[in-house]
């Protein structure tokens, strides 16, 4: 799926950003040595531009939309009114209106809102673009000029275009692709979440009535919805195009794109589809949900290029069947870096099988790495967040937590109802916050019953027990900052009281009980239920 | 041939605000004849002048004023200097003074120091007015979005009326507004200097509409086309703005927005929908554009919505039924599970699978975070509220066809006992 579209003109300069789109419609990557190509002619994708038909087939089920906003750019060298193109993720905004420049071979350029992470990055991607300016080491990765406040980019952005629709006039007999300049914005979005939005957002908008040149022409992408930006801009509302999300069809015919097999994989995705489709109608997800499912469903066969008859798809179902309900629980899972190599290499292929038949088998492993007294740290977090603080004592006072006795007394005592409202609480809240003492006590009570249970103990764990107070304070606190760096930890403030920093631990308990299975640490003792 | 320049010529039309707006040149009253009138008199009496446009957005204030500065520019050549300021971009004091002297040195073929401070543009500006006065001639300042310069101390626009108050100068003022109240958004020491002319600008009248229209649409009895089809095209345009059922378009586009604005991008729509082989407006352009102007993204994304998002969602609803003030993902989960337990359907997801769907629902802004500060928090127990109203969630869940008929039955026991 990844590498399929070999039918259309490559282009050099490819401006995508988003991997889903590149993997999925836009061409593939041009070699390292064009990467940096700027086409001579400007800001066209290339010279060769594909036919309605090609576009059109290469992106099935967005027909409509295709016809749409090419009405709505019109013919060549025709003013336009600002179009928004929306819709939910994946669902191919990006990549259509790329392909669209690309059959229309009209100069535009790009810039995506999510990789110009601020107002100043923005404005100077737009403007190195309109000077042809590329960063290189040369330049010291400059841009072409500074410029950060919205009165200069205007001022900057209206002397480069008048620049660029003038070169453009004076070409414009032999390139035939008229000098109208259009500017896409995509993940308009994003900049919601930026320090002082509103005006960002309002010139964005507005951009088409400050300027108030013909010759350009604004399309903005966005994946919420035009409501979402009412606030900030009134009614200079664009144009707007929805994208809907692909049907069963449409998913359908674009995962039948440049397949090798069209029979053996339509049998395969009337099989798989359905189902998934219940859980997401996004396409990304759905790729790679389904590419290791189709592996899984070719292995029987002996010849890839079989043509499956209706005995052998049933043997192919009953073979996949099993997978399927695991696959489906585990949708959306990205496998982890060491399996996905192991997958590449074509080694140990039954191993991984099994890891993901199994699921239960497979989840008994840790798929990280982290030393013993990370682990240990991360437990006693565990234990800090889950546990109410007044329990401590109980738990780990000097025989080591076995005492169950007194703990289930005291949950008989309280009532039905209370325990009620407190699963309520805990299941708002969250895990509790505690401080760094309350963390270093923990630590302590549990590393050393563990040193009680086991005679042959990591080298780590000896220095911090053998080596005294002091160097087992600073190693924990390195480990402490690693586990908040790794997000296992997060820090939540400061308690106004104490004025010390909180802490959460943000791991569920599965994870927790594998993590203390892996040091074989009696974690179900310690938690107290209610 | 003919058919693809006149497509040409309507998007060039729509695009073009001081085309849409010359409809109304010629009435008296209109807001370009006062404008024009005030204006020329401070030009012809040499004296000093401000007003403020108010009016919604999109109803073309920027518009008028363009027209009326154009006009007088062909009037009194030489005469007149115009400096245009946009709130957007100036709001701060110094990037406005700095502004104001760019545009007037490039105007008036100066040299343009970037280092200049902001005391030096400052004394530049009203050296600037002094000598334009004493040479008669005229500095219009043009203040888009007034209501946003008014933020902060109005340093400049103190220093802008106070230059105006001294005898030499000549100059005027024109602030444009979408606030109605923006000139009691003025400092006590600048209104006292802001002469209180407002002018109003209203989204058209009917009658005004259908002038706007023809003006719009007709096409100009010149050579370029031949006259056989301009008489086919006015004659099909004559037939559409007389007919009733397109009356009644206009009448629903209106009642949800009457601005010009508003008007031109469905208009917009339409000319894009013309048809190429005949040439010819019809009704059905503007039937066909009229519905993708009143989308409601709301019941849209719940169209594009996956089941099993769809049973988050019921089970949002429930617990807003239930009374549950205050609710996360942990006990949307738990009613997610007791609605499994109970039914036995199919759709029995795995707690990751259930949390990206609802990662979904968060990224279509169907549902969001009721505290948006509290980002310490994982997702899972962040309290969350529905962004829908059951009506359209109801409604949502009977357009869409594959929608489990469990779920509507769940959503209809609880909120329509």
């Amino acid at each position: 799926m990844a590498n399929d579209d070999d039918d259309i003109p490559k282009t050099p300069n490819k401006r995508t950003t988003r991997s889903s789109s590149s993997s999925l419609s836009s061409p593939p990557k041009p070699p390292a040595g064009t990467l940096t190509l700027v086409p001579s002619d400007g800001l066209t994708f290339s010279r060769t531009s594909i036919s309605l038909e090609n576009l059109l087939s290469s992106l099935p089920g967005r027909r409509a939309q295709i016809l749409d906003v090419l009405r709505l750019i019109g013919p060549v060298d025709s003013p336009m009114l600002p179009i928004l193109l929306y819709g939910g993720a994946s669902t191919g905004k990006t990549s259509t209106i790329l392909k669209i420049f690309h059959h229309l071979n009209r100069p535009f350029i790009y810039v995506s809102c999510r990789s110009c992470y601020n107002p100043r990055i923005l404005f100077e991607s737009v403007l190195n673009q309109l000077a042809f300016h590329r960063k290189s080491e040369s330049n010291g990765y400059s841009s072409a000029r500074r410029c950060e406040r919205a009165s200069e980019f205007v001022n900057l952005l209206r002397d480069s275009l008048v620049q660029v629709l003038n070169d453009l006039g004076k070409g414009k007999k032999k390139a035939g692709c008229g000098k109208t300049t259009y500017l896409v914005f995509d993940n308009v979005e994003v900049i919601r979440s930026w320090d002082g939005n509103a005006s960002v957002l309002s010139l964005l908008f507005r951009i088409n009535d400050i300027l108030r040149i013909p010759e350009v022409g604004f399309v903005y992408i966005s994946s919420s919805t035009p409501e979402g930006y009412y606030l900030s801009t009134g009614s200079t509302e664009p144009v707007t195009v929805y994208f809907p999300d692909y049907t069963v069809e449409d998913l359908h015919a674009i995962f039948m794109r440049n397949q090798e097999n069209p029979k053996l994989y339509s049998s395969f995705l009337s099989v798989v589809l359905k189902p998934f489709y219940r859980i997401t109608r996004r396409l990304d997800e759905l790729l790679i949900a389904l590419e290791p499912l189709f592996q899984k469903y070719c292995e029987p066969l002996t010849d890839p290029r079989l043509v499956p008859d209706e005995p052998t798809k049933r043997r192919l179902f009953d073979n996949l069947q099993p997978h399927l309900l695991s696959a489906l629980n585990e949708t959306f899972k990205v496998p982890s870096w060491s399996s996905l190599d192991a997958a590449k290499e074509g080694i140990s292929n039954k191993k991984l099988n099994s890891r993901r038949i199994g699921g239960k088998e497979a989840s008994n492993e840790l798929d990280f790495h982290m030393s013993v007294s990370a682990k240990y740290l991360l437990l006693s977090a565990f234990l800090a967040s889950r546990n109410p603080a007044t329990l401590d004592a109980a738990l780990f006072d000097s025989t080591g937590g076995s005492n169950n006795r007194r703990r289930k007394r005291k949950s008989s005592q309280t009532s039905i109802d209370q325990k009620d409202a407190m699963a309520q609480e805990i299941l708002m809240k969250g895990p509790g916050t505690f401080p760094l003492e309350r963390l270093l006590a923990i630590f302590q009570c549990i590393a050393s019953v563990a040193e009680d249970v086991f005679d042959e103990e990591p080298q780590e764990e000896g220095i911090m027990s053998g080596g005294g107070k002091v160097g087992l304070m600073s190693d924990v606190l390195l480990q402490l900052s690693t586990l908040c760096n790794a997000n296992f930890l997060c820090k939540s403030g400061s308690c106004p009281l104490e004025g010390s920093t909180r802490y959460r631990s943000t791991v569920d308990e599965e994870m927790a009980l594998k993590v203390a299975r892996s040091i074989n640490f009696p974690l179900s003792k310690y938690i107290y239920r209610r | 041939m003919a058919s693809e320049k006149t497509l040409a010529l309507l998007r060039s039309r729509l695009c073009n605000r001081n085309f849409v707006h010359s409809a109304f040149k010629s009435s008296p009253d209109s807001n370009y004849s006062k404008l024009k009138f005030l204006i020329a008199n401070s030009i012809s009496e040499a004296c000093n002048n401000s007003v403020l446009l108010l009016g919604p957005r999109g109803c073309g204030k920027s518009a008028v004023v363009d027209l009326v500065l154009e006009d007088l520019k062909a009037e009194h050549p030489d005469m007149i200097t115009v400096v245009r300021l946009n709130g957007l971009l100036h709001s701060d004091d110094n990037c406005a003074l700095k502004e104001i002297a760019r545009q007037l040195c490039s105007e008036l073929q100066l040299l343009f120091s970037k280092a200049a401070s902001s005391d030096d543009n400052s004394q530049f500006m009203i050296d600037m007015l002094r000598e334009c006065g004493l040479a008669h001639k005229t500095v219009i300042f043009v203040l888009d979005e007034f209501d946003l310069f008014t933020q902060g101390k109005q340093r400049l626009l103190y220093s802008l009326l106070d230059a105006m108050q001294t005898l030499t100068s000549q100059s005027v003022v024109i602030g444009v507004s979408c606030r109605l109240d923006a000139d009691q958004l003025l400092e006590k020491r600048v209104r006292s200097r802001f002469s209180h002319r407002k002018l109003l600008c209203a989204p058209p009248t009917s009658e005004d509409t259908v002038r706007l229209l023809e003006h719009l649409l007709y096409l100009p009895k010149d050579e370029s086309f031949p006259s056989s089809y301009i008489r086919d095209f006015n004659s099909a345009v004559q037939k559409i703005l007389g007919d009733k059922r397109f009356k009644e378009i206009l009448n629903s586009l209106s009642n949800v927005e009457g601005t010009i604005s508003n008007l031109l991008r469905f208009l917009f729509r339409v000319v894009s929908y013309l048809d190429l082989e005949s040439g010819l407006l019809s009704l059905e352009n503007f039937k066909t554009a009229l519905p993708c102007t009143q989308r409601q993204p709301k019941l849209d994304a719940l169209l594009d919505v996956s089941i099993l998002e769809l049973y988050m969602l019921v089970c949002m609803n429930r617990l807003e039924i239930k009374e549950q003030n205050s609710y996360n993902f942990s006990s949307i989960m738990k009613e997610y599970k007791s609605i499994q337990d109970a039914y036995k359907t199919s759709d029995n997801y795995a707690h990751n699978v259930c949390l990206r769907a609802f990662e979904h629902l968060l990224e279509r802004e169907l549902i969001g975070f009721s505290d948006p500060r509290s980002r310490s928090l994982s997702i899972e127990f962040r309290p969350v509220k529905l962004l829908l109203s059951p009506r359209e969630l109801h409604q949502g869940l009977k357009s869409n066809s594959s929608c489990p008929a469990i779920l509507q039955k769940l959503l209809d026991h609880e909120s329509y006992k």
